[in-house]
C-alpha cells in the first residue's frame, strides 16, 4: 500500500503520453473520419526530427518542435490531398491507403538510419525531481503538463475560434456545413495537417524518453486507437481523460497485478465500455453512427 | 631436331586437344560456389542482417583471395527474410533462380526454423551462425548445423557470471544472493529466463521474482518497482534494444540501484550507452557474442577481423554477431575442406570429425559438434561498461590485457 501514492504519479505520466499521442489520432479519426494506420508513423517522423535537429544543428530538444511539428503538419496536409482525397469515395481504400503508407514510411525511416537505434536520452532525459519516496522523472512530468496545455490549447481553438467552429460543424453534419459555406475539403485539408503536426509534436515530446527506431511508432498506436474510441471520437477532453484512464488502469494493473497482463486489463476496461457506451465515455450519442453514414 | 620435331608435334597436338577436350570440365569446376545468405534485410531487424552478413563477406573475401574453397571461388547471394513465410519463399528463390549450393543463416530463429525446413526439401545445407532457440537443432534435421552459441548457452553463461563474477564482487556467498529476474515476454526471453531460473536455483541462489514485459513496452515503472520491492542483488534481463534501454532508464529513474545489473544479449551497443547515459551505465554487465576486444591468446585474429572490418566498411562493427558469422563462415569452409565435397552427407560426417580446441577462431571458439549439430565450444563472454566503453571481462582469460573488472554498483 505504501506504492500506492507512486503507482498513480506514473500512471498519471503514463496517462499523458497516452493522451499526447491520441490527440493528432482523435481529431483525424473524429473529423476527417480517416483511420489513419500511419497515425505512429507520424509520431515516429517527429521523433526523428527532433533527434536530428539536436544532433545535427544542436536545436534543444524541445526547441525543434517550431520546427518539426510544422513540417510533419506540411506532410499529413500531402497526404490528405494527394492520397486520401482521391479515394474521397472508397472509405475502404482509404484505410489500406493509410496501411500502405505505414509500411512506406517505416521503410524510407529504415533506408535512412539503416534501422540503427538512435536516442538522446542519457543527458537530456537523466533529470529527476524527489519527493521523499517518490521519483518523478522531469521529461514525463514535461510531457504531461504540454499534453494539458495542447488539450486546452485545442479546446479553445475549437470553441473559439471560426476555423475551430468550422471543423466542428463539419464533424457534426458534413452537408449542412456545406450548405452554410464551409469549405469541407479545405476543412478536412487543414484537420488533417492539425492531426499530423500534433503527432510530430507528441514524437518531438518523447524523444528524450524512448530509443527511437523506424518501428516506433507501432508501440504507441494501438493504445492510442483504445483512447480515442473510450474517450470518444472527435472529443478533445475524451482522448486526454481516455488517455489518463488507460495509463492509471495500466499503472495499478502492472504493479499490484502483473506487469504481462496490463494490457489484457485495459483492453477488457475498453471493451466494456464499449458495449455500454458505444460513442466513448465523452462522445456525442451517435456519433459513431456518421462515419460509416453516406457523406457525399 | 627434326625427328624430334616430328615425334614432338603429335604430342603436342594431342595434348592441346586433351586440353580442349578439358576445358568445359574446367570452365565448370571454375564456377563460383554460391551460397544463400538468409537473413532480415528489410523490415526491422535489417542492421543486424545487415551486419552478420557484413562478417560473412569478410570471410568470403579472405578464402576468395586464398584461391577459393575446392578450388572454386565463393559468392554470396543474400535472400531477404525477415517472416518465416518470406524464409521459406526466399529459399525456394534461391534453389530454383539463383541455384544456390547451401545456405547460411540467421539473425532470427523463427525465420532459421522455416527456412532450414525448406532447404531439407531440396537436400541443402543449412549452416546456422546465429539463431539462438535451443530446439532448432533438436529437431534432428538432417541439413541443419549450428556452430554458433544456443539460447541455453546464454542462460548458462549469465549464471556463471552471477556465481564466478557477482558474488565475489560483492562478497557474498551465492546462497545469499538475491536475484530478479527480468525478461521480454516471447519465447525467447522466456525460455532463457525459465532456464537461468533452474540453474540459479540449482547452485542455490534465492530468485526472489521473475518479472515478464513486451518488448514494445513504452512503460516500464511497475516492473521496476516490483523489481525495487524484491530488493534483490542483482537484475537480470533479457531482451531487445528497446526495452532494454527502457528498463535501465526507468531504474536510473526511480533510483533503483541493485548490486549488479547483467543484461543478456543485447545492452552492448553504442545507442545503449547514449540512450542511458554513461554515468547511469557504468559498471553494468553484458552477456553477449565475444568481442573485438577479446584477447589475442583467447581469440587469435580477433583485432585481424576488426581490421579487415574497418577497412572495407569504414566503420567499427555495430553488432558483436558480426564476428561470429565471420567466424561461422570459416568453420563452413574449414568443414568443407575437410568433406572434399558440398554434398549435404559429406558434409555431416565431415562435421562430426571436426574437433578443433577452444581458441582456434577469432572468437575464442573450437568446433566440435554434439549428437544434435550443435557446436560445443562456441560460448559468449561477459562484458562489463567501463568508461563509456565495453570492456570483455570473463572469461578471465579472455579480458584484454590489463582490463579488469570495475565495480558493479553504480552511483
Amino acid at each position: 500500500m505504501d506504492q500506492i501514492l507512486n503507482v498513480l504519479v506514473f500512471g498519471i505520466l503514463l496517462g499523458g503520453i497516452y493522451g499526447l499521442v491520441s490527440i493528432g489520432l482523435n481529431l483525424i479519426f473524429g473529423v476527417v473520419r480517416i483511420v489513419n494506420f500511419a497515425q505512429g508513423e507520424l509520431v515516429m517522423f517527429g521523433m526523428y526530427g527532433s533527434y536530428y535537429a539536436y544532433t545535427y544543428l544542436g536545436l534543444n530538444p524541445y526547441l525543434a518542435a517550431l520546427l518539426v511539428a510544422p513540417l510533419v503538419g506540411l506532410i499529413g496536409m500531402a497526404i490528405q490531398r494527394l492520397v486520401i482525397q482521391p479515394l474521397h469515395n472508397e472509405p475502404n481504400m482509404q484505410i489500406f491507403a493509410t496501411f500502405g503508407l505505414l509500411m512506406m514510411f517505416q521503410n524510407i525511416m529504415l533506408a535512412i538510419s539503416r534501422g540503427e537505434a538512435v536516442s538522446i536520452g542519457g543527458d537530456a532525459g537523466a533529470a529527476v525531481l524527489a519527493l521523499g519516496d517518490m521519483k518523478i522523472s522531469v521529461v514525463r512530468l514535461v510531457t504531461f503538463i504540454a499534453t494539458t496545455l495542447i488539450t486546452v490549447g485545442l479546446h479553445l481553438f475549437l470553441s473559439r475560434t471560426m476555423a475551430g467552429k468550422s471543423i466542428r460543424a463539419v464533424t457534426q453534419d458534413k452537408r449542412s456545413a456545406r450548405v452554410m459555406g464551409i469549405n469541407v475539403e479545405r476543412t478536412f485539408l487543414y484537420t488533417f495537417g492539425l492531426g499530423a503536426g500534433l503527432a510530430g509534436l507528441a514524437g518531438v515530446l518523447l524523444t528524450p524518453i524512448y530509443s527511437i527506431t523506424p518501428t516506433v511508432g507501432g508501440n504507441f498506436i494501438l493504445a492510442a486507437f483504445a483512447v480515442v474510441v473510450l474517450g470518444g471520437l472527435g472529443s478533445v477532453w475524451g482522448a486526454y481523460i481516455g488517455g489518463l484512464i488507460v495509463g492509471i488502469v495500466e499503472a495499478f494493473a502492472g504493479y499490484y497485478i502483473d506487469p504481462s497482463l496490463k494490457s489484457a486489463i485495459w483492453f477488457v476496461i475498453f471493451l466494456i465500455v464499449l458495449i455500454l457506451r458505444p460513442s466513448g465515455l465523452f462522445g456525442q450519442v451517435g456519433a459513431e453512427e456518421v462515419g460509416f453514414r453516406e457523406q457525399h | 631436331m627434326s625427328a624430334f620435331k616430328s615425334v614432338l608435334k603429335p604430342i603436342v597436338s594431342i595434348a592441346l586437344l586433351a586440353g580442349a577436350a578439358m576445358l568445359p570440365h574446367l570452365a565448370v569446376a571454375a564456377d563460383p560456389i554460391k551460397i544463400g545468405a538468409i537473413n532480415p534485410f528489410s523490415g526491422p531487424l535489417a542492421l543486424y542482417g545487415v551486419e552478420v552478413t557484413r562478417g560473412y563477406e569478410l570471410a568470403v573475401d579472405q578464402a576468395n583471395a586464398a584461391g577459393g574453397i575446392l578450388g572454386r571461388k565463393i559468392d554470396i547471394v543474400r535472400g531477404d527474410a525477415s517472416t518465416p513465410q518470406q524464409g521459406i519463399a526466399t529459399v525456394e528463390q534461391l534453389v530454383a533462380k539463383d541455384k544456390v549450393d547451401l545456405f547460411v543463416g540467421t539473425y532470427t530463429s523463427p525465420v532459421s526454423n522455416a527456412a532450414s525446413d525448406a532447404a531439407s526439401r531440396y537436400n541443402k545445407l543449412y549452416w546456422e551462425t546465429g539463431a539462438l532457440a535451443q530446439n532448432l537443432t533438436e529437431r534432428g534435421l538432417p541439413n541443419y548445423i549450428r556452430m554458433s552459441p544456443n539460447g541455453g548457452d546464454f542462460a548458462l553463461l549469465s549464471v556463471t557470471a552471477v556465481r564466478e563474477l557477482v558474488a565475489p564482487a560483492l562478497k557474498k556467498n551465492l546462497k545469499d544472493v538475491k536475484v530478479w529476474i527480468e525478461h521480454e515476454d516471447s519465447l525467447y526471453g522466456t525460455s532463457i529466463a525459465q532456464t537461468q531460473k533452474r540453474l540459479l536455483e540449482a547452485l542455490g541462489a534465492k530468485v526472489v521474482g521473475v518479472g515478464a514485459h513486451s518488448m514494445r513496452s513504452i512503460d516500464l515503472n511497475d516492473t521496476v518497482l516490483r523489481a525495487k520491492q524484491a530488493n534483490p542483488d542483482v537484475l537480470i534481463q533479457t531482451g531487445y534494444v528497446p526495452d532494454g534501454n527502457l528498463l535501465l532508464r526507468t531504474a536510473r529513474d526511480q533510483g533503483f540501484k541493485p548490486g549488479a545489473i547483467l543484461m543478456v544479449g543485447v545492452g552492448d551497443t553504442p545507442e545503449t550507452l547514449q540512450s542511458v547515459g554513461a554515468p547511469s551505465i557504468e559498471g553494468v554487465l553484458v552477456v553477449s557474442y565475444p568481442r573485438t576486444d577479446i584477447s589475442d591468446k583467447y581469440g587469435p585474429g580477433a583485432k585481424g577481423f576488426l581490421a579487415a572490418y574497418r577497412a572495407k566498411y569504414k566503420s567499427d562493427p555495430i553488432a558483436s554477431q558480426s564476428m561470429t558469422a565471420y567466424v561461422g563462415m570459416q568453420m563452413l569452409f574449414d568443414t568443407i575442406r575437410a568433406a572434399g565435397s558440398l554434398d549435404v552427407a559429406k558434409i555431416r560426417s565431415a562435421a562430426a570429425a571436426m574437433d578443433k580446441p577452444n581458441g582456434t577462431y577469432a572468437t575464442g571458439y573450437g568446433l566440435k559438434f554434439d549428437k544434435n549439430f550443435q557446436n560445443v565450444r562456441a560460448l559468449p563472454v561477459t562484458a562489463q561498461w567501463q568508461s563509456g566503453k565495453m570492456v570483455t571481462v570473463f572469461p578471465i582469460d579472455a579480458s584484454p590485457v590489463g582490463a579488469t573488472l570495475k565495480p558493479l554498483t553504480r552511483n
